[in-house]
């Protein structure tokens, strides 16, 4: 009983409802906006990016993050942007925020271009400590 | 023989200072390897809350609402209500930094509470254009505990008013850190 009871309180994966009609299996997505450390691509994989542009004219980018194992899984990720022509823009100094997934979870990561200007970006994710 | 000894002393603790000499070297600020403090806000919390916060406003669309944009803003009172004394401009001025660079606002350092951010401006200024909105905001420490793991959340909260004195646009973003008891200041 003490066992069950440790067990349940380290229980640490998750468990997500939806419809019993499943289109298809999720399946990771190649994306070469996205970079991800070697670390942190075998357990996290992007399974849905999207792009819109706001009213005012920003770009939005939102990705899909799945993770792929039974563990929790912690990382850290930064958006860059670049205009048409490739450039960077230099946005103000950006922090990489930290994430977690639940093993078998997948969570929405979303971010706002800084400027109208730019219309491409670029995900950088990185295994957190 | 006493003297042997003194200076044998003088000799291991001059040794032993420059063993433990520090290793100081650069990190990119706001990045991965920033020391992260569960009882203070960091650097990169500020950055991170300036910017997230930064793109709910831009993406709202409420900055477009102006009859003549771009918008003029106002920076009004940002409560610290955290147990650490801070100076609310890291916040802010990286707010104002990325809302400038977006091109949807002008913020006006002539016209705020309390005194002029820049007096000299002041002085020059010929004409006033009135604030379109101004801003304001909180800052809240929530500690708790569990055993020897210490946790604090740092709420950022901002709200930008019209002239009408309606809030058209609130936001908020919470960061959570945790640590054990040796590694906190609190």
């Amino acid at each position: 009983m003490a066992a069950a009871l440790v067990a349940a309180g380290c229980h640490n994966s998750m468990n997500s409802v939806q419809n019993a009609q499943q289109v298809g299996q999720r399946t990771m997505i190649s994306d070469q906006r996205v970079i991800s450390d070697t670390g942190l691509a075998r357990k996290v994989g992007v399974v849905g990016l999207n792009t819109v542009t706001t009213p005012g004219g920003f770009l939005k980018v939102q990705v899909e993050l799945l993770n792929q194992t039974r563990s929790l899984q912690t990382f850290n990720y930064r958006f860059e942007w670049f205009d048409q022509n490739g450039m960077q823009i230099s946005a103000p100094a950006g922090a990489a925020i930290a994430g977690e997934l639940d093993g078998g979870e997948s969570k929405f990561i979303s971010a706002v271009a800084p400027t109208e200007a730019a219309k491409d970006f670029r995900l950088k994710l990185i295994l957190g400590k | 023989m006493k003297n042997q000894i003194i200076v044998s002393l003088v000799a291991v603790s001059a040794a032993f200072i420059t063993g433990c000499g520090t290793d100081a070297h650069y990190v990119e600020t706001g990045g991965n390897r920033n020391v992260v403090s569960v009882g203070q806000i960091n650097i990169q919390d500020y950055i991170q809350a300036a910017n997230t916060m930064t793109g709910e406003l831009l993406a709202s669309g409420a900055l477009d609402r102006v009859k003549n944009p771009p918008a003029i803003l106002a920076i009004s009172r940002i409560v610290n209500n955290t147990g650490n004394q801070i100076d609310t401009d890291l916040l802010v001025k990286k707010i104002r930094v990325a809302l400038l660079q977006s091109g949807k606002v002008l913020t006006t350092t002539t016209f705020g509470l309390g005194n002029a951010e820049d007096p000299l401006a002041k002085q020059m200024q010929q004409t006033t254009r009135p604030a379109d909105f101004s801003l304001s905001g909180k800052i809240i420490q929530l500690n708790a505990g569990a055993g020897d793991t210490r946790q604090a959340t740092y709420s950022f909260q901002l709200s930008l008013t019209d002239t009408q004195g309606l809030a058209v646009w609130e936001g908020e973003k919470e960061i959570t850190k945790q640590g054990t008891r040796g590694g906190i200041g609190f």
